[in-house]
């Protein structure tokens, strides 16, 4: 960003200054769609801010020019340890070549390294190259998995792969939950949405997702028609609603830091239905931009808005006012503004994303950080995914060493991601792009879960799960992932992990050479498991009674050594120093 | 067992309700071999569960001519007609005051032998509430509400644990507290086929899940890529603990997943074979049958596994129709119908009906009014209750006046309950055998029924 680009950008940022009814946030006026502040933007922006409290609390002062020259900030080298945990944290899976370069770059370098990563393929490119376009595959999900494993498993985008797994965590679709022709095209165009934005800005998201084919059939506002008085029709209330409630604002009423807006001790709800049936309004006349379904092509183009069918009536919902008259695109451009600048996006969007990325229970003060530069790049800029990538990544909470050693720090490690984590490890490869892993949400003999299969917009697990009966909820904590953790799937994980590190999947194969020459030497070997695998995490105790157990395995034949090298992983990845990300 | 096993099917399908012109209530007495493997004092209550907020209006669908033409002015294009209905029409043994009437969803026609029965009730507009809450109440906000209301998640876990998401324990799982000290492995107490529902999960009490095919042996439990000692320890860290909260939480459910294993395969490998069909499942991604199937079969070898109360969660999904109603809920409604139908045969083939009751629940009803192709999120609706101990043949609750916008909608026909999931647990919790003065442990807010309309017991079993 230029320093005038900056300087056009300073911010109205003292909250005891501001006028009440001004909107005490930058509103982003970068790249693209949302360029400047409407009336009713105002209108919107501040009516919910008086409701809400506000979050003002950490935007910057910026009264003085900035320096004009910045030095690049200094290399600091970090440990191989540390470098493979803020991996585990960052990264959806990675290798040991990885972790060294990390520890030399240092933080700093390795993240400007991965947000100028272009994305290698996208997920729509990989269905054309892969002939998934011929005629017979019209009305199949031929090649939906093998795309989506080819990203995770294949891109070295490991960021932004991670991310945009974290993103679908929240932003959900599933080629399970929607009929109609080329759906694995429709979900590449909507995975496309989601990771092109993943580094981007969140407006971006939210408009593309919002006129993306997938999720237009998914929360069915794909053929939505404005109310009808003569059979007393109403819009459907499905997009409405959960584009609020998962999306963006939530349902209660958030501090900066993330914490609920109590009444009498009592939360305070953000809407109330009369809200989401005003928000409905807005999302009428949504279509195909083409009636032509021969092909795959319209999955990708944005929704139209056919006017016959779309509520011009105006709206009023969460303080934002869409005046009788408006068209249905400016009518969204209004919507989205609105819950883009409402005071609740920010932390709401960003616990979550602390929570996929770093650990289920953060503190409030970690979210108010995080939240903050959600608000404010720190250039004036709103939901600038990158810097809250940063924020996330390299705040004091998560970069922690001591961390290791809590009770209650981290996460239960998301199941897809081990998988993905023993690919990337391993360099598994799949040579005709077949990546047979498929659909993996068998919880008999999978893993319980599998990317773009989520059972509902609630995904596989719930950010406010809490495992009932335990210790855990007990102590007031969450523990999402533990949603899709039950006496099956935990065996099922084992079992699917043993075959596949034994095996791999068809043509995708792991390539253990580098462990081959350490395997002899078992130490050595849970040395650089333990390292790769578990950032070290596993404690001197366990990897003793595994070396032991180990040592019963005989190398002096290959298929010996084999052995000792999958039972090594197994037990690694069956270990709950392992499995508990700190 | 199977010494009479032989003789039983034999008069167990020459007396199926699939026998046309046969009676339809078995002699119990005659066939009472079959509980052989099942304790005479056993009791399982099972929890039918539909995701995504079940539509009341095309379940129970308004059939008399005053509240059809409501249905039918709000539902349009979407509605069953009147003809499509005339097969399906409920007579209970008490009718409806003012001539309401109603026909179950045609897809649910094996249901109506049931009823017609006497062992199947209807719950009238059941939902969430904290207190006896009427639409002035709700307009003047004067009574307390359930946090949270038509949001899905939320409203699952209401109606599962009287509590919105982050709920610490479920009705269930209380009324397992309550008798588990009764059977001989307490973790068989709370049993689910389908995944995790906070529902089964109590203060002490814990759900123990499976699959619909029992559960699932770890493949390396004697060996390990040929190592004994490795198998040996890759089980001891499955089971382990850790100082981390969620170590040691893994590590529980990992243990009690291997320690149950064996004794919960040998048991089930010692089921009886049953020959009450279970369709094939009419709604592709809904494994609901296999999960009663498989229900039925731990029921069937209770008494091997020491239990003598247990309950039971099952569930299926896609019941969130806000478009595709009339093409998708029949298909939901059949493939409810086939499983509700095959479990119940089921149980009166084991000889067990009587000792097993089934309700429905789910996050909520939706609007009578119709979008143009589905209807939304809505709060009060209908259920159901299947077993021999149930009162069937009757409607419970209060016949809610249908409309857009009256006296006990929120608007839309988003009705507010006149029955509370309480009150349905309350009954069915003390059917199972807690005690009165138990019952606020169970459902905390019960006490705020006691003098209502339908006070603290429904009276359906």
């Amino acid at each position: 960003m230029s320093e005038a680009e900056v300087r056009e950008r300073v911010l109205e940022d003292d909250p005891a200054a501001a006028p009440a009814a001004a909107p005490a946030e930058p509103i982003r006026s970068a790249s693209g769609m949302s360029p400047a502040i409407s009336a009713a933007l105002v209108t919107a922006s501040s009516l919910a801010l008086s409701a809400c409290g506000g979050d003002t609390s950490s935007t910057p002062t910026s009264s003085s020019p900035p320096p004009v020259v910045v030095a690049p900030p200094p290399v600091v080298k970090i440990t191989a340890t540390q470098a493979s945990r803020f991996l585990s944290q960052a990264a959806v899976g990675y290798s040991k070549a990885e972790v060294l370069n990390l520890a030399d770059s240092g933080i700093d370098a390795w993240l400007n390294a991965q947000f100028a990563v272009a994305r290698p393929q996208k997920f729509w490119d990989f269905l054309i190259a892969g002939n998934y376009d011929a005629a017979a595959n019209i009305n199949t999900t031929n090649g939906f998995d093998p795309m989506i494993w080819s990203q995770l498993m294949g891109s070295g985008d490991i960021l932004r792969q991670r991310v945009g797994l974290a993103l679908l965590d929240q932003w959900v679709t599933s080629v399970d939950g929607f009929g109609g022709s080329w759906r694995q095209f429709a979900m590449a165009a909507y995975l496309d949405v989601l990771w092109d934005n993943a580094l981007g800005n969140y407006r971006d998201l939210m408009e593309g997702v919002s006129t993306n084919v997938a999720m237009g059939l998914y929360l069915t506002f794909l053929g939505n028609v404005k109310a009808n008085p003569a059979t007393g029709a109403i819009p459907d209330e499905n997009y409405g609603r959960e584009s609020m409630q998962l999306f963006t604002v939530g349902l209660t009423q958030l501090n900066m830091d993330g914490t609920p807006v109590l009444s009498g001790g009592v939360p305070v709800p953000t809407y109330t239905q009369a809200d989401v049936s005003q928000a409905a309004r807005v999302w009428t006349g949504y279509t195909y931009a083409t009636n032509d379904g021969t092909t795959p092509a319209r999955m990708r183009l944005p929704m139209i808005i056919t006017a016959a069918r779309s509520e011009t009536g105006g709206a009023s919902f969460l303080g934002i006012t869409i005046p009788p008259g408006t068209d249905g695109a400016t009518a969204r451009k209004i919507a989205l503004d609105g819950l883009f600048n409402h005071a609740n996006t920010a932390p709401f969007v960003t616990k979550q994303l602390i929570q996929h990325l770093v650990t289920s229970n953060p503190s409030p003060a970690y979210v108010g950080r995080v939240a903050a530069v959600f608000a404010n790049n720190g250039s004036g800029i709103r939901g600038d995914m990158k810097a809250v990538v940063r924020a996330i990544l390299t705040d004091s909470e998560a970069r922690d060493d001591n961390q290791v050693s809590s009770a209650t720090f981290g996460k239960l490690r998301e199941p897809v991601v081990r998988l993905v984590q023993w690919a990337k490890a391993f360099n598994v490869s799949s040579p005709t792009q077949l990546w047979p892993f498929g659909n993996t949400s068998s919880s008999a003999n999978r893993l319980g879960e599998s990317p773009g299969r989520a059972p509902s917009v609630f995904n596989w697990f719930r950010p406010g799960y809490t495992p009932p009966g335990s210790s855990v909820s007990a102590a007031g904590l969450v523990a999402p992932e533990f949603q899709i953790t039950n006496e099956p799937t935990i065996i099922a994980y084992v079992n699917y992990m043993q075959s596949l590190i034994a095996n791999g999947a068809g043509e995708a194969k792991p390539d253990y050479a580098a462990l081959t020459t350490i395997a002899p030497d078992s130490a050595a070997l849970l040395a650089e498991l333990n390292l790769v695998l578990a950032a070290n995490q596993i404690s001197a105790g366990t990897i003793a009674q595994m070396k032991t157990a180990l040592d019963t395995i005989a190398t002096t034949t290959t298929a010996g050594t084999l052995n000792r090298i999958y039972a090594a992983i197994v037990l690694v990845m069956a270990s709950p120093e392992y499995l508990v990300l700190r | 067992m199977d010494f009479s096993r032989r003789a039983f099917m034999s008069r167990a399908s020459a007396l199926s309700i699939a026998g046309a012109a046969t009676p339809f209530v078995m002699n119990l007495a005659a066939i009472g071999e079959a509980a052989a493997a099942t304790a005479s004092d056993y009791k399982a209550l099972v929890c039918v569960f539909l995701y995504g907020g079940n539509d009341y209006a095309n379940t129970l669908v308004p059939y008399d001519t005053a509240q059809y033409a409501t249905y039918t002015a709000q539902r349009g294009a979407l509605g069953y007609s009147q003809a499509a209905l005339a097969g399906t029409v409920l007579q209970p043994t008490t009718p409806l005051p003012g001539g309401a009437q109603y026909a179950l969803a045609p897809e649910l026609g094996k249901l109506l032998p049931v009823f017609n029965a006497g062992k199947m009730a209807v719950m009238l507009n059941v939902g969430t509430l904290v207190q006896p809450t009427t639409k002035a109440q709700y307009l003047a906000n004067s009574v307390r509400l359930p946090p949270k209301l038509l949001s899905h998640n939320d409203q699952q876990s209401y109606w599962q644990a009287s509590s919105p998401e982050g709920a610490s324990s479920g009705w269930g799982g209380r009324i397992g507290d309550l008798l588990q000290s009764g059977n001989g492995t307490a973790s068989l107490t709370c049993i689910n086929p389908s995944g995790n529902a906070v529902f089964l999960s109590g203060q002490s009490a814990i759900q123990y899940a499976l699959t619909t095919a029992g559960p699932i042996a770890l493949n390396a439990r004697n060996s390990l890529q040929g190592s004994a000692a490795a198998a040996t320890l890759l089980q001891s860290l499955i089971g382990g603990s850790g100082a981390h909260q969620f170590q040691a939480l893994h590590g529980g459910i990992g243990k009690r997943a291997l320690d149950l294993y064996a004794q919960v395969s040998a048991g089930l490998a010692s089921a009886p074979a049953t020959t009450t069909p279970f369709p094939a499942s009419a709604d592709p991604q809904s494994s609901l049958g296999a999960q009663l199937q498989m229900v039925a079969k731990l029921m069937s070898v209770s008494a091997g596994l020491g239990a003598k109360r247990q309950v039971f969660f099952v569930s299926t999904g896609r019941y969130d129709t806000h478009d595709g109603l009339a093409t998708l809920h029949p298909t939901l409604m059949t493939n409810l119908a086939d499983a509700l139908r095959g479990f119940y045969d089921t149980t009166v083939e084991l000889g067990i009906s009587q000792q097993v009751t089934t309700f429905t629940g789910s996050d909520f009803g939706r609007a009578l009014t119709a979008n143009n192709d589905g209807t939304d999120h809505g709060w009060g609706s209908m259920h159901f209750v299947l077993g021999g101990a149930v009162n069937g043949k009757r409607y419970y609750g209060t016949n809610p006046t249908l409309a857009n916008g009256g006296p006990d909608d929120i608007g839309q026909g988003r009705l507010i309950p006149t029955m509370a999931v309480d009150q349905y647990a309350a009954t069915l919790a003390s059917w199972f055998g807690v005690s009165a003065s138990n019952l606020p442990t169970v459902v905390p807010s019960i006490g705020n029924y006691a003098g209502s309309t339908l006070g603290t017991n429904l009276g359906f079993v």
